[in-house]
């Protein structure tokens, strides 16, 4: 166990100023990180104007979101439509305390990290539709249909391919995973690579994002389940979609990628200071390097259609994902 | 395979262009250079500091949509001018016609895009301010 | 008839437009929705109604010719193309060739640049937002050719009863060379990235089939027409200007459905350049403005129609004139009015996701249907 600051109470305090700390540095630099790469994917330079390159742009567009006033439709349930953005962005940053940054520097080390993961996770649907639903728009309410048949769907494929590597490993608990994988990656396994793209497109489903961000689905829904939202209503939601990219890339991080442990002899495993220095930076590293990579695809691909998009998690991921568990489970008993 | 070929073209030319040069101007600081025909703000053109318009009103009857305004008056030594001559520029539709079909070469639209105001008045742009455009 | 919203059903009425991302503009449809398939979906129109066939009842028509740009902004050259014709026509104006030379030229880079306007704005539609920005890179460079020629990027009202407003340049000669060399080495670049991404495929191969009986019924024309096998262009079956002194091919593919609309705007810029180069090499010298132009142009007695193949299809003028300098009656036939005819019945049993496909894939411009 994890024991950087003994008292408790204080632990947990500090812990969760943090954590939360943390969620919203990473969304406001995330804004920023696709405006950017986005841009330059389009050969425009991106936000240029605020700060050097833009780099001022999301806290102004922070403190102008925060300013806006938040209207609520007047058809609206007003107590649901007001609760949903706080239901998208703190079941994230709660599950945030279980993703192991380094040795030592954990919030909680659960011996159900996963499987608590995945339930907070679960979670950001219920936002959505609550959200699409309270907002009495017909976009809103597609977009909130689209979303739970998505996710609920995809959380199976997803789901599957995590227990291929918890069963591997044996345990829930993150560090036992992360400790599993000192010597060799998972996703550098064929079945644990196999998982990990499994995953990883069920990934960007979970987290709504183009190609699959049918509940938002611009042209076809205006924006979707949050199309009533403005200031800072709207301000939460891109919060969570944020920290839930970030959640989803952790996870992958911590089951595929080898967690905190660097490649080969660039590595530590050790509990000092340095140590979790190094950690950190690895396990930062690839985080980011995933999420830049959900983002490259964002700008490259067009979106899927509602009936495609269920026909390849039925029809394709799933079955995928269930063969590579079983072929998981019969090499481990050999 | 075939499936996914194309997908990873896509990734790796959207990377490419990622490193590649943005291709926009920077607007404010950075402007653009408007072409030697461009259709921009009028100007009424002047010949030694007398205006060379006439008042002949053929860019008044010429004009699709009805922003110029022409009241001719002549001077003592019988030359006629323009008393008053008034183009509403928040109406033009920058066709240029009152420039072709002027006999004295007396009106231009010149390469100047960016003009703003806060009122429409403003945009009610009489002779003299025509002039100095 | 539109459909009312009726609690007693178990349908939806979903009022789509007129301000809606991929309405392109002002249209509306109302539709009928039983989950996220379309049952019905009905065309409202008019929200862009500027009167412009009164207009051109009232005003002579070298006044009227600022309007004609404004009714199809992404493709204004073909729209002033028709109407200077079918003027020249009725009044037996024969036009200089360097001027007919130089209308090809530029209505060809014109319905490029359209074509490129709707490649971006189609895979918008598509939820693919990149796109639409290189095919702005290649457009822009139409645009300041053009501009470089006519003084406007959008609006150009370069055309004049009788000729052209002013002469091409060296410059533009050389730069549209420039541009045509560099236009065939992007089409590589459309291709790579979207018409063999697995993706768009799904979403546009089989959706929005319209059969070539189809297409007769409602009389659509353009790359409408050719994405159904029909080869129906007005530069091939009725010439006009110097268009049957050129080579190039009216790409025709007979699936029908919104890939098919795809690959012919595709192919169709190709060809446009295909005549740009021939034209450029073949440019007559001479002026590019007839002698005299009367100061009055009386119309008539009598009437003309005169189709030009537009970047969107069949655009028709029919003009008719009473003797006097102002038509007695000035219609319009534009393209995109009767491929919009065409939602009703394609719309029938899609997903909300395909409606849009289908109206990305015919290419409407609101302004041109409303007029």
């Amino acid at each position: 166990m994890t024991d950087v600051f003994p008292p408790d109470l204080i632990r947990l305090i500090v812990s969760f100023v943090i954590v939360v700390a943390f969620a919203f540095t990473n969304a406001a630099v995330l804004v920023l990180v696709e405006r950017k790469i986005c841009g330059h994917i389009q050969r425009r330079p991106g936000p240029f104007e605020v700060g050097p390159h833009g780099l001022l742009q999301t806290a102004v567009d922070g403190v102008k979101l925060m300013a806006k006033q938040m209207l609520v439709p007047r058809n609206a349930d007003a107590g649901l439509f007001r609760a949903a953005p706080i239901l998208s962005f703190v079941p994230p940053i709660a599950a945030l305390i279980v993703v192991p940054f380094a040795r030592m520097l954990q919030v909680r080390d659960l011996d159900i990290g996963v499987l608590f993961i995945l339930s907070l996770a679960a979670v950001n649907v219920l936002a959505i539709l609550v959200a699409g639903w309270s907002s009495a728009n017909k976009y809103s309410l597609f977009g909130a249909i689209r979303a739970v048949a998505q996710n609920v769907a995809y959380e199976i494929p997803l789901l599957l391919s995590l227990l291929t590597i918890v069963i591997w490993v044996g345990s829930f608990r993150m560090s036992d995973i992360v400790a599993a994988q000192g010597g060799f990656w998972f996703a550098f396994t064929p079945m644990g690579f196999v998982a990990f793209l499994v995953y990883f497109i069920c990934g960007i489903a979970e987290t709504n994002r183009a190609p699959f961000d049918l509940p938002e689905a611009e042209s076809e829904l205006t924006a979707g389940f949050h199309t009533e939202y403005a200031g800072m209503g709207f301000g939460l939601f891109f919060l969570g979609e944020y920290t839930n990219m970030l959640l989803v890339s952790a996870i992958a991080t911590t089951l595929f990628l080898g967690g905190w442990n660097g490649p080969a002899f660039l590595t530590t495993a050790g509990t000092g200071f340095w140590a979790t220095v190094i950690q950190t930076l690895w396990f930062l590293a690839k985080v980011y390097g995933l999420i830049v990579v959900m983002i490259w695809v964002r700008w490259t691909y067009p979106r899927v259609r509602f009936d495609q998009l269920l026909n390849f998690c039925w029809k394709i991921l799933i079955p995928i994902s269930m063969a590579n568990l079983a072929v998981t489970a019969v090499w481990l008993k050999l | 395979m075939a499936v996914i070929t194309p997908l990873l073209k896509g990734l790796a030319f959207t990377l490419k262009r990622f490193f590649s040069k943005p291709i926009t101007y920077q607007y404010p600081e950075q402007k653009r250079e408007p072409s030697e025909r461009w259709r921009g703000l009028h100007r009424l053109k002047t010949e030694n500091g007398q205006l060379k318009c006439v008042a002949c009103g053929l860019c008044e009857a010429v004009c699709p949509a009805k922003v110029i305004t022409v009241e001719a008056k002549e001077t003592p030594d019988g030359r006629r001018f323009p008393n008053r001559f008034v183009v509403e520029v928040t109406r033009c539709i920058f066709c240029g016609y009152c420039q072709e079909a002027c006999p004295k070469d007396a009106i231009e639209l010149t390469r100047n895009y960016e003009f703003c105001g806060y009122t429409r008045e403003e945009f009610h742009m009489t002779r003299d301010v025509l002039a100095r455009n | 008839m539109i459909p009312r919203p009726d609690p007693t059903l178990e349908t939806l009425v979903l009022n789509m437009g007129p301000q809606h991302p991929s309405t392109h503009g002002v249209l509306r449809v109302v539709l009928k929705l039983d989950g996220e398939y379309v049952l019905e979906a009905h065309p409202v129109i008019g929200y862009g109604h500027r009167m412009h066939e009164k207009m051109g009842e009232v005003r002579n028509v070298s006044g009227f010719y600022a309007n004609v740009g404004r009714m199809d902004y992404a493709g204004a050259l073909s729209f002033g193309h028709g109407h200077v014709l079918a003027v020249e026509r009725m009044l037996g104006i024969e036009v200089p060739p360097r001027a007919e030379y130089i209308r090809v030229i530029t209505t060809e880079l014109n319905r490029i640049a359209s074509h490129l306007l709707w490649f971006g704005a189609f895979l918008l539609d598509l939820g693919a937002f990149t796109p639409i920005l290189y095919s702005f890179d290649d457009r822009e460079y139409i645009l300041d050719l053009l501009e470089h020629v006519t003084g406007a990027r959008l609006t150009f009202s370069y055309f004049r009863v009788g000729g052209v407003n002013r002469d091409l340049d060296e410059r533009f000669i050389q730069g549209t060379r420039v541009f045509i060399r560099r236009m065939r080495s992007r089409f590589e670049v459309y291709h790579k990235l979207v018409t063999g991404n697995v993706i768009f495929r799904k979403r546009v191969e089989g959706v929005g089939v319209i059969s070539p009986d189809m297409i007769r019924k409602y009389g659509a024309t353009g790359p409408v027409a050719r994405g159904s096998g029909i080869p129906y262009d007005i530069r091939r079956v009725e010439p006009y200007s110097v268009y049957s002194e050129f080579d190039f091919d009216i790409p025709t593919f007979p699936e029908g459905d919104c890939f098919a609309r795809y690959r012919v705007r595709l192919a169709e810029m190709e060809q446009s350049l295909r005549i740009v180069e021939q034209a450029l090499d073949r440019l007559p010298d001479g002026p590019v403005m007839v002698e005299k132009v009367p100061k009055k142009l009386k119309l008539g007695p009598g009437e003309v129609y005169q189709a030009v193949e537009a970047a969107r299809g069949e655009l028709g003028y029919y003009l008719v004139g009473d003797g006097t300098d102002v038509p007695y009656r000035l219609k319009i036939r534009p393209p995109s009015y009767s491929n919009l005819s065409l939602l009703n019945e394609l719309a029938e049993g899609v997903l909300l996701a395909d409606l849009v496909a289908i109206m990305g894939s015919l290419d409407l411009v609101i302004p041109e249907i409303d007029r």
